[in-house]
């Protein structure tokens, strides 16, 4: 059985990208430029998109193209055999974040076909609609299941099939994005100006003094490329050999942004058309903007009810293909993690798929709470969930910088060991060890591109501040602005969130043993096989080439300390 | 019996309860029942029916005779003995050195002639503590709890003025810290409190007095049946709200002000049975010797008192106005007291009290600027150089005893109401008495107050100068100069007259208690129970969000429609709009309700007047006040903001939005972005970055992933290249040197791109 890959360089980058661009391009961006000073906040988002964003990916793409197999394995091969619950933990926040996303795709689902069927024309009371449906289970239900189904269907088959409705889906996407922005441009001009671009595009001083508004363009570049996620990784398993990881994560990114200003320009430029407060409209809670504020917008597009219905059905089919290609790459993501550890991939997925649809079930109908003061109703479960596991995204993040840290320092003693060097020479460790993750995985000799000394800058020092920074911010925000943040009931507060993490993480801890005690199975297409066993947990035998068969042993029987060790040294 | 009777009672009441069953049921039955109840023994216990008051006593206690001034003041001070928890007794003032810079003694207070200084009572709970005062003697002075000054007998013929005071002590010293007790021994509790309390036009509430016999329905002779001070009317009330009262107020009762001229219409004018003697007449002045003056042609150094000219109308004796205006009843030579100026014998019964002959501000002057509140003699102070008045130790005694217990140092009253009892007449007056056809600036209030008294007694509200005009009274000096609300009740009827039969003396106190008792209450800020009584806070409104228009920069202005007799305080404390800012979080979750962050905390801003009209709830015409609230152009988000309206002489704060009506209490007005957006150029500048850089990144990017054609001809030229250097040495050269020392050489050697290069320095490294 050899290696399953994309059919092309197109396939991947549609893949690719299709995971980047999700409903955070469409109903987060627009938010973000609004609260934070419209063409202010460009400016860290686009210096942190070359910060932050590109040299994650790229880290990614070269861990996933060595390791040839999903998180779990990447980590234990890369890290070593006491990290693979990195891996896991990567994987997770990953699945968890499905849980919920599914919901969130069905409600997209839902919004579209309502528009479809004429339900969001002018005049509809866009509350009325939103609280009806979610405040209905079934409906909400029924949708998740959908969206869960068609995301299923997508991931069945493999790479070629996952490449085909990537690309399918992305190219309509743009289409019916281009079609909308077309419109609301026409929208916007209508009273002569083009306020919402203007506004878009102006800098405003003040607000580049606001640590917020660098907080929150590096927040938005984290989460929008899905950068840390590990879904480069396991996508950069279905590369070929000659595939270059650096033009790669660039071009993901880069139109990853590009869809975030037609995005935002179309949202933008249609708020501000209609609506008498618009900057109000679209920094207020998201969910709230997307489902009651766009709906109405657009429902005022020119050109007769015909045009309107297409603008609000086109605006909706496009965020549910967002989302579905997002969902996809989350679910392949966890799937690829199965198939790894020898499960077959059409039993990982269909396991997978039924735990997307019973776990998102209390985020889809549990706790929906109706917000007093605006009359609006929210799924809390699924805020909190959110709340939770989004920032644990962060951590998987953190992780690829260590597993990065570690390779390096493993490199830089293996390097002392063979000139009889002793002690600590900075020098030494920056010609040898920093360098060497870059030098051996990321400056092959696929590459057209040459990354310089400024990546490992960012992967050493940058990264870890930056890390930094964002957590404090948001733990301090929490602090500030939640009430009673240590009540561990509190569904907003801190507590919560490091009881979870911390739960999770012990949890997973414990399962490493269990995890690297049995064989992974890397996939490496024809022609692209390359050593590993210069890699920290490159030596394990049990790490094998799909196809191999494990032989070491009886895989059920509980296995000694002494028969790891002697599995170490062989 | 008796048990008999309260089974039957109960049995009534749950019938009561059934009313609405049986009125379908069996009307006829319901019909026959009141029958039984004609007799008030039926219903009441004996005590009450006997009008025996449950403190007990000797009959002056008990109101069945009258006081003298030594058994009264003996009696004030064994009931402060015995509740030492909340009265204290006293005796005139301390002295020292007074608001206006005047050093005065004890002995300042004394009577002219017997030489007594009026007793009085301080009624608040821990009366020993809070703060102490030096000048008026006292302690338990707390600022959080509003004053309220009583006083009787201004007028010493006036018997009934300090009986009621005492009656009012008597309850207060005996039910306070009670609660729950059934005064009229019917089995209820509470069940009448004064007034007509559940505003169904019958002051009986509970309905006894109604069910009782029509014989027996005018208990008090006064001709109305069921009417103020027939027993079973206001007859009980809550102990509770007794007790809260006085732990919420410091009550000055002076029941006997005028003790010389009491003493003098008891023991000398009239005899012990005056009513007999002196029904519609007797002594009423103090006993000031008019013809005792260094001034005075006819100094009589030895005489008792001049019936014919000595005395001073106390209540003719304050500052305000002090014989200014009409029916001039001061002396046209000074030292004599007739009102023609001559010495024709006839006494003047409403003798001022004598002129100023002080320089009271030492400016050379004398008499410039008389106490009107009014500048007149425009040298930038007010009222400093008074004409007369004060002039008496009685007067004096008021008068410091108000300017010196100022808790809160403000140089005004503490009593923000005053109460004067008098009679006869059926009356209550209220301020002016100085002018006709003219009305105080709280007029509106202070007749609500007025009515509502009237209702308790059935008395005649009217304006002071109504009855007849008057000068330097009591409460024309209260109100003009401190504003405080001051009413004078006229006790009794013309048949009762100054000194009305002993056998009346418990019904008419017991139908003045309603009004004394709601006097202390309301002390608290009389305009604020007022407005809210007349329901002018529910008439006024503040422009919710939708009725406000934001204008394109600047303040945004709030307005609020006020009753134009809304007495609203221009004190910033008191009347202000508060307002904060709140903005959507930046942070928020792309999932939940919107998340707001205060970014304004609460502020204040006041109020401007303006004359522009506006309609009040009920239609009619109201006054518009505007506060500006002021944002800056570029916020966005929301503002909260909420209106308290202070009176002027205000406790409480009135709200808009009403509390409970709007969540938090407050309106939310949703604030647009004001500011402009920006200049199209530097946008367009911008895009052209920001689309060059990230589409047009992408389009490179794109470019060089499918420049195959170009890969083809870099694979020559690295050919070339890499033969050059094979040809120049040998393999291990390579692998000694560094990977930057390649790449300098292969950029000398001319190849483009860095991929062809890392290509071909893993080529050249690994052979």
């Amino acid at each position: 059985m050899a290696g399953d890959t994309f059919g092309g360089r197109m396939g991947l980058i549609f893949a690719t990208i299709g995971a980047a661009i999700g409903t955070g391009n469409i109903w987060r961006f627009p938010r973000m430029v609004g609260a934070n000073g419209g063409g202010s906040f460009l400016v860290p988002w686009l210096i942190f998109l070359f910060v932050w964003s590109v040299p994650l990916v790229i880290a990614e793409f070269a861990i996933g193209k060595r390791a040839r197999t999903g998180t779990v394995g990447a980590f234990r091969i890369f890290a070593g055999k006491r990290f693979a619950w990195m891996g896991l933990w990567t994987a997770w926040i990953s699945t968890a974040i499905g849980f919920y996303y599914g919901v969130v795709t069905g409600w997209c689902l839902k919004y579209f076909s309502a528009a479809a069927s004429g339900g969001l024309a002018q005049g509809v009371d866009t509350t009325l609609v939103w609280n009806e449906f979610l405040q209905n289970p079934s409906q909400v239900i029924l949708f998740q299941f959908l969206a869960v189904a068609i995301t299923m269907a997508a991931i069945w088959k493999g790479a070629k099939a996952i490449e085909k409705v990537n690309v399918i889906l992305m190219i309509s996407l743009f289409i019916l994005l281009f079609s909308a922005l077309f419109l609301s441009i026409l929208m916007d001009a209508q009273d002569g100006t083009l306020d919402g671009f203007v506004y878009m595009f102006s800098i405003q001083p003040e607000y580049l003094l606001q640590p917020q508004t660098w907080i929150s363009g590096l927040s938005q570049s984290a989460w929008s490329c899905s950068a840390g996620m590990g879904m480069a990784i396991t996508y950069a398993v279905y590369m070929r050999k000659d595939e270059d990881t650096t033009l790669n994560a660039a071009t993901m990114c880069l139109a990853n942004n590009s869809i975030s200003i037609i995005a935002g320009l179309t949202v933008m430029m249609a708020i501000f058309s209609v609506v008498q407060d618009p900057l109000s409209a679209v920094s207020g809670g998201s969910s709230a903007i997307t489902f009651l504020v766009l709906p109405e917008v657009f429902a005022q597009a020119p050109g007769g009810p015909g045009v309107q219905l297409a603008m609000v059905a086109m605006f909706f089919l496009a965020l549910s293909f967002a989302a579905l290609t997002s969902m996809i790459s989350t679910v392949e993501l966890c799937v690829r993690n199965f198939v790894d550890h020898g499960v077959d991939r059409s039993v990982a997925v269909g396991f997978t798929g039924a735990a997307l649809c019973v776990f998102g079930l209390p985020s889809a109908a549990l706790w929906i709470l109706m917000d007093d003061s605006t009359g609006v109703a929210f799924p809390q479960f699924l805020e909190v969930q959110d709340h939770i596991w989004g920032y644990g995204l962060m951590f998987s993040g953190l992780f690829i910088a260590f597993s990065i840290w570690k390779y390096g320092w493993n490199r830089y003693q293996v390097w002392q060991d063979e000139n009889d060097i002793e002690g600590f020479h900075w020098q030494d460790y920056l010609d040898h060890g920093v360098s060497s993750f870059r030098d051996d995985f990321i400056n092959t000799g696929d590459n057209d591109w040459w990354i310089g000394k400024w990546w490992d800058y960012i992967m050493y020092l940058g990264f870890p501040i930056m890390f930094t920074v964002l957590m404090g911010s948001y733990f301090i925000d929490l602090l500030l602005n939640v009430d009673s943040p240590w009540d561990p009931t509190n569904p907003k507060g801190i507590t919560i969130v490091l009881l979870f993490w911390g739960i999770t993480a012990t949890i997973f801890i414990f399962m490493n043993r269990w995890l690297v005690d049995r064989p992974l199975y890397r996939n490496v297409p024809e022609g692209a096989e390359v050593p590993i066993d210069t890699l920290p947990g490159g030596d394990d035998d049990m790490i094998l080439t799909l196809g191999e068969v494990w032989t070491g042993g009886d895989l059920d029987a509980p296995r000694s300390e002494s028969s790891v060790l002697n599995a170490e040294l062989a | 019996m008796s048990a008999m009777r309260r089974v039957f009672v109960h049995f009534v009441l749950i019938m009561f309860l059934f009313m609405p069953f049986a009125s379908v049921l069996g009307a006829v039955e319901a019909q026959d029942e009141p029958a039984e109840n004609n007799d008030p023994l039926d219903i009441w216990s004996t005590d009450y029916v006997d009008d025996y008051y449950p403190w007990g006593g000797d009959d002056a206690a008990q109101f069945k005779e009258y006081h003298t001034y030594f058994t009264m003041k003996d009696r004030m001070q064994h009931l402060a003995q015995n509740n030492r928890n909340i009265m204290t007794f006293h005796e005139g003032l301390n002295g020292g050195e007074n608001a206006r810079g005047q050093i005065t003694t004890a002995n300042t207070y004394e009577g002219w002639f017997y030489n007594h200084r009026s007793p009085w009572v301080k009624i608040t709970v821990n009366p020993q503590g809070g703060e102490c005062n030096d000048f008026v003697g006292d302690c338990g002075n707390y600022a959080e709890r509003p004053d309220v000054l009583l006083v009787g007998n201004h007028h010493a013929r006036e018997w009934m003025s300090y009986e009621v005071p005492m009656m009012f002590l008597e309850m207060v010293a005996h039910y306070y810290g009670k609660a729950g007790v059934d005064n009229d021994g019917d089995g209820l509790i509470d069940e009448d409190p004064y007034g007509d309390a559940d505003g169904d036009g019958i002051i009986d509430d509970d309905g006894d007095c109604l069910s009782l016999n029509a014989s027996y329905q005018d208990s008090n002779g006064d001709g109305t049946p069921c009417g103020p001070g027939d027993q079973g009317v206001d007859e009980d009330i809550s102990e509770q709200w007794i007790t809260d009262l006085v732990n919420t107020r410091e009550i000055y009762l002076v029941p006997m002000l005028n003790v010389d001229g009491n003493r003098y219409d008891r023991e000398v004018y009239c005899g012990e049975n005056a009513w007999e003697t002196c029904p519609t007449s007797g002594w009423r002045k103090n006993l000031r010797d008019n013809t005792f003056d260094d001034l005075g042609p006819l100094p009589d150094m030895f005489e008792e008192v001049d019936e014919d000219c000595d005395g001073v109308d106390l209540n003719r004796n304050y500052q305000y106005e002090w014989g200014v205006p009409l029916g001039a009843t001061m002396p046209v030579v000074p030292g004599t007291c007739s009102p023609q100026g001559g010495l024709d014998g006839t006494n003047n019964d409403v003798y001022t009290g004598p002129h100023d002959t002080n320089d009271d501000d030492g400016d050379g002057l004398l008499n410039e600027d008389h106490v009107d509140g009014v500048d007149d003699d425009q040298d930038g102070l007010v009222d400093e150089d008074w004409l007369g008045g004060n002039s008496e130790p009685e007067t004096k005694f008021i008068q410091d005893l108000t300017e010196m217990n100022d808790d809160n140092g403000d140089g005004g009253s503490e009593f923000k109401l005053v109460f004067n009892w008098h009679s006869f007449s059926n009356l209550i007056l209220y301020p002016w008495g100085h002018c006709t056809d003219c009305q105080t600036p709280d007029h509106e209030f202070i007749v609500y107050h007025g009515d509502e008294m009237a209702v308790m007694t059935n008395y005649e509200n009217i304006q002071s100068s109504d009855l007849y005009p008057t000068t330097g009274d009591f409460c024309d000096w209260h109100y003009g100069v401190y504003n405080s609300y001051c009413y004078t009740m006229e006790i009794g009827g013309s048949d009762d007259g100054f000194h009305p039969h002993p056998d009346k003396i418990d019904h008419i106190a017991t139908l003045n208690m309603g009004p004394t008792f709601y006097m202390v209450e309301v002390a608290d800020d009389p305009a604020f129970r007022a407005v809210f009584g007349l329901g002018m806070d529910e008439i006024q409104w503040m422009q919710s969000p939708v009725n406000i228009t934001i204008p394109e920069e600047g303040d945004i202005p709030v307005e609020l429609c006020l009753h134009p007799n809304f007495p609203l305080s221009n004190d910033v404390n008191r009347s202000h709009v508060m307002y904060r800012q709140v903005t959507p979080t930046r942070m928020q979750n792309d999932y939940g309700p919107t998340e707001w962050k205060e970014i304004q905390p609460w502020a204040m801003t006041g109020f401007e007047e303006t004359t522009i009209r506006c309609e009040l709830l009920d239609g009619s015409n109201g006054t518009t006040v505007i506060a500006n609230i002021p944002v800056p152009e570029t916020s966005v988000g929301e503002i909260h903001y909420r209106a308290m309206l202070g009176t002027t002489n205000g406790a409480f704060p009135i709200n808009y939005p009403a509390l409970g009506e709007e969540p938090g209490d407050y309106y939310v007005m949703s604030l647009p972005y004001r500011a402009g957006f920006g200049s199209s150029l530097l946008a367009l500048f911008m895009f052209v970055i920001v689309a060059g850089v990230v589409w047009g990144g992408l389009a490179f990017t794109l470019r060089e992933m499918f420049s195959g054609d170009d890969e083809e001809e870099e694979n020559n030229q690295t050919e070339i290249v890499e033969q050059e250097m094979t040809k120049s040495r040998s393999a291990d050269n390579f692998s000694s040197m560094t990977v930057a020392q390649l790449r300098a050489e292969l950029s000398e050697r001319g190849l483009p791109t860095s991929g062809t290069k890392v290509v071909l320095i893993d080529r050249l490294k690994g052979a």
